[in-house]
């Protein structure tokens, strides 16, 4: 902190919050001191679970119930106290000089209401205005973060909205009535990255114009790159370092915060081991989804291509890549290539073994050589089931292993392979981390000893040394287990440190294909050009 | 379940596990409930009426057929420690001399300073049988072994006290049957339909529709209209259970068919099929489980609601019938204001009934909170 303005805007310190729960109580932010200076922007760079969104949300006023603030505990705004405020002094100044816009863009609009009132009703609750003008001012706003068609998007509901237009939404409410401080906790996350670079650009111009400070909480290192002046990194609720953005990233002092530039996927696949036999490949695949619309006498039907002419060739050794936005249609494929769904036309092949009709009995035979690790390691783990009996599971079904004791062998072989200890074997899932509990779901996976696993997006749900972690796993069981991977995914960061060919895809068709290297560094459409500059540039011009 | 500790876990790996207890989902819903004041003391109260219920031939003081021809309508009888002259003695009670006002024409009951009946535990008395085993020691009586009503008696001179206590038994054991068995009903048919859809899922759903629109009493009074005169009272109450079972399955099966649904697209389900699994491990390791605590919050909010309507059936005389005792029979002895007004004690299973629902909802309400898997507070 060499170059603090002497009147900061906002003032931590000593910040320590503890929540009470079940288990016993967690102290989630521990003696944190920080500050703001006006117009300038701090980004709060750490993992999930590091404390970054409670701070954000003590510094509000907004901890949840079983939360609570040590007696120590300072908040300084404009020189005020605000851990003295009322709750109604705090709801005079929330919305007004302190505003924030949440990660989930999705969720955080009222769905009954149309976008003019909510954003009118921000304005209303802090200012004495007439009707015209504060509509008047709502079409300024909207006019402000770029959305096309302002005085038609007033009289629209959420729904009308994509993900990112509903984000602009949001970032006009914070704006609204012009605060001193904007707190934007994960404001991209939830969005597809081409989406998310325009996000960014805007918030940095409509910063700059307005003078305002910008808290910046994040757990992408790109993002803090690009947009602060300042950052503070946390860990387990403390802080580790803090400094110039430029100066932590040319030089940092912590051991922790190295790790974390370090972290990013970097590398690239080893060349492939396999004979060139294909292990799977499908030839003008087609899905359907059909859409039942129209009155009930006048029913039509609306059939939605999520796949269309769709061939692909994945050899013995190779991992394929498989990237697009969300919508893409490239989960859906995977899933029909596995035949956890059935494909409306079109051949796949597993192994010379033609399974594009195959029933779930005829497919049991083939399922312990082609595996699936999903996307969400929370929901992809039965919560009632202890980590022993989740990798058992396969082998019992298919007989693998006469005895208990065989199994336990090969259950333990797998967690060794994940690098998980054998103490895990008799707990539930969610004593486990985001991280943990997706190297169990590929231990799942392992455990049957299958010669292709489709990757459903297993790195997106997690931070981004976690991420490296996995990457760096899946690595290794490629080569010690001479593995085919399918590799989805939204992060052309990922797929280069991963995959040796890439294809790429929109509204459910293939617009590139080939070598990784070649196609992400000379795309030849438009839409990867764009997929490329989201991943490896991140700020683009609002 | 203690964590494996060992040499091992330096052996294979970078992840380490914080050395602490591993708590499942039950032990944590324990956890959770245990804070929940309200809620345990529901529990406790709910754990109190179901002993009442199983031991009923040994708390209470008499069988609920012995009847005092020489007490009809008596007033309850307090315990006294303090004799005659205000000094302190055993706990005893007063019998009462019966006196006839000869002009309003009623009896009136004096207690007799004269004669205390000292009270005592674990005392001889009518034969109560429990798990096949006859017993005669009850848990308490008056050391001569004259009768004393702690409750009153009602107009046949039985104790009140003791057909409450007799009474908790068939009151709770309606409720549980009714509610076992439309928690299996409608689990199974809910599971089934959610998990399979299609055509039968359609027809289930119809089923599901037409129970809930039908009109509950008038099936009720039917059932007492196609009863035989002279059935056997066990045979009415079973008749009266299957009824109740047959309206209220549908509820829990259109509950549970939602939850399936949302199981069956979880992500751990896919990869139960992704590594080969056949519906019946699905079903029975997966979606089952993963139900459990709904059923149970349900189930428990069941038992209440079945209570009072057994109740209020019984009141009308259309639920259980004599010589079986219920707290519904009990209130239908108090249908008219002249046995109400003389004998205002044999409202004592009204209070019974109240403290029950409340107990059982407020654990109900506790259960609920604690297995709700979204709070860690």
């Amino acid at each position: 902190m060499t170059e603090t303005a002497p009147a900061p805007l906002l003032a931590l310190s000593n910040l320590s919050v503890t929540f009470r729960t079940v288990t016993g109580s967690v102290e989630a932010v521990r003696d944190l001191s920080f500050s703001l200076a006006k117009g300038e922007t701090l980004a709060i760079v750490g993992e999930s679970g590091s404390g970054k969104s409670v701070t954000a949300r003590a510094i509000m006023g907004m901890l949840a119930p079983n939360a609570r603030m040590s007696d120590e505990s300072s908040v300084q705004f404009k020189e005020s106290e605000l851990t003295r405020y009322s709750d109604e002094e705090m709801q005079k100044l929330r919305g007004n000089s302190i505003s924030m816009i949440f990660q989930e863009p999705l969720t955080s609009l009222n769905p009954v209401y149309r976008i003019g009132e909510q954003l009118g009703e921000i304005i209303a609750t802090h200012r004495d205005l007439s009707k015209a003008a504060i509509k008047a001012r709502v079409i300024e706003l909207l006019r402000e973060v770029h959305l096309p068609d302002p005085e038609a998007r007033f009289a629209q509901y959420p729904h009308e909205m994509s993900g990112g237009q509903r984000q602009r939404v949001m970032i006009a409410m914070a704006l609204a009535n012009e605060p001193d401080l904007l707190i934007a906790d994960e404001p991209t996350t939830a969005l597809d990255v081409t989406v998310q670079a325009e996000i960014l650009g805007l918030l940095k111009s409509l910063q700059k114009r307005h003078g305002m400070a910008m808290l910046l909480i994040t757990h992408d290192l790109n993002v803090v790159r690009k947009m602060s002046e300042r950052v503070v990194v946390m860990r387990h609720g403390q802080l580790v370092e803090q400094g110039d953005t430029a100066a932590i990233f040319a030089n940092p002092q912590m051991s922790y915060t190295r790790h974390l530039i370090d972290s990013e996927p970097s590398g690239e696949p080893d060349p492939i081991a396999g004979d060139g036999e294909a292990v799977l490949q499908c030839h003008d695949l087609n899905v359907l989804y059909r859409i039942r619309h129209g009155g009930l006498f006048a029913r039509r039907h609306l059939d939605i291509e999520a796949v269309k002419d769709v061939t692909l060739r994945l050899s013995h050794g190779e991992t394929l890549g498989i990237v697009g936005e969300s919508g893409s249609g490239k989960t859906t494929l995977g899933m029909n290539l596995v035949r956890l769904r059935t494909p409306t036309s079109g051949r796949i092949e597993f192994q010379g073994t033609p399974i594009e009709r195959l029933t779930r009995s005829q497919m049991k035979p083939l399922r312990p050589r082609m595996q699936v690790v999903f996307q969400d390691p929370f929901s992809s783990l039965n919560p009632r089931m202890i980590v022993r009996q989740i990798i058992e599971e396969g082998l019992i079904v298919n007989g693998i292993g006469r005895t208990t004791a065989e199994r336990l062998e090969r259950v333990k072989a797998a967690l060794a392979d994940v690098k998980m200890p054998l103490s895990a074997l008799d707990r539930f899932p969610h004593e486990f981390s985001g991280g943990q509990r997706q190297r169990l779901a590929i231990a799942r996976a392992i455990a049957l000893a299958p010669d292709f696993i489709l990757l459903d997006e297993p790195t997106s749900a997690l931070d981004l040394s976690i991420q490296a972690q996995i990457i760096e796993l899946l690595r290794d069981l490629r080569r010690k287990h001479n593995l085919s991977y399918l590799f989805i995914s939204h992060d052309l960061k990922v797929v280069r440190a991963l995959c040796h060919n890439v294809m790429v895809m929109q509204n459910g068709r293939v617009v590139e294909a080939g070598p990784t290297a070649q196609v992400l560094e000379r795309p030849k459409t438009e839409y990867t050009k764009r997929l490329v500059d989201a991943a490896f540039r991140i700020v683009s011009p609002a | 379940m203690k964590p494996i500790s060992g040499n091992a876990d330096q052996a294979t790996g970078t992840q380490d596990l914080p050395e602490r207890e591993s708590l499942g989902y039950w032990a944590l819903v324990w956890r959770r409930l245990r804070r929940n004041a309200y809620g345990m003391v529901g529990m406790i109260i709910c754990a109190f009426v179901v002993l009442l219920a199983v031991f009923a031939g040994f708390i209470a003081p008499y069988s609920p057929e012995n009847s005092d021809p020489d007490a009809i309508y008596t007033p309850p009888q307090v315990i006294r420690v303090l004799d005659e002259n205000g000094s302190l003695t055993a706990p005893h009670v007063l019998p009462f001399t019966e006196e006839f006002d000869k002009q309003t024409y009623e009896l009136i009951f004096a207690p007799d300073r004269s004669r205390p009946l000292k009270i005592r535990f674990f005392v001889e008395g009518d034969p109560w049988t429990l798990a096949g085993l006859t017993f005669d020691t009850h848990l308490i009586g008056t050391e001569s072994g004259e009768h004393v009503h702690f409750l009153g008696t009602d107009s046949l001179g039985r104790d009140v006290l003791s057909r409450l206590i007799h009474g908790t038994r068939t009151t709770l054991m309606m409720g549980v049957l009714v509610m076992l068995a439309s928690c299996v009903i409608g689990t199974s048919i809910g599971i089934a339909s959610g998990y399979f859809g299609g055509m039968f899922d359609l027809v289930v759903q119809r089923l599901v529709e037409f129970v809930k629109s039908f009109p509950d009493l008038p099936l009720y009074l039917a059932l007492v209209a196609v009863m035989p005169r002279r059935a056997e009272p066990i045979a009415v109450f079973l008749m009266f259970a299957v009824i109740l079972v047959l309206l209220r399955w549908a509820d829990l099966s259109r509950e549970i068919r939602g939850k399936v649904i949302s199981i069956r697209a979880t992500e751990y389900v896919d990869a139960a099929i992704a590594v080969g699994a056949g519906d019946r491990r699905i079903i029975f390791r997966h979606i089952l489980p993963n139900t459990s605590s709904h059923v149970i919050v349900w189930a428990t909010y069941q038992l209440p609601e079945v209570i009072l309507l057994e109740s209020f059936l019984s009141f009308l005389g259309l639920g259980v019938q004599a010589p079986m005792v219920s707290w519904g029979t009990m209130l239908n002895q108090v249908r008219d204001f002249q046995s109400l007004n003389a004998a205002p004690w044999m409202l004592a299973p009204v209070a019974m009934i109240i403290l029950s629902v409340l107990a059982f909802n407020a654990f109900g309400d506790g259960l609920r909170d604690a297995m709700d898997p979204y709070s860690n507070d």
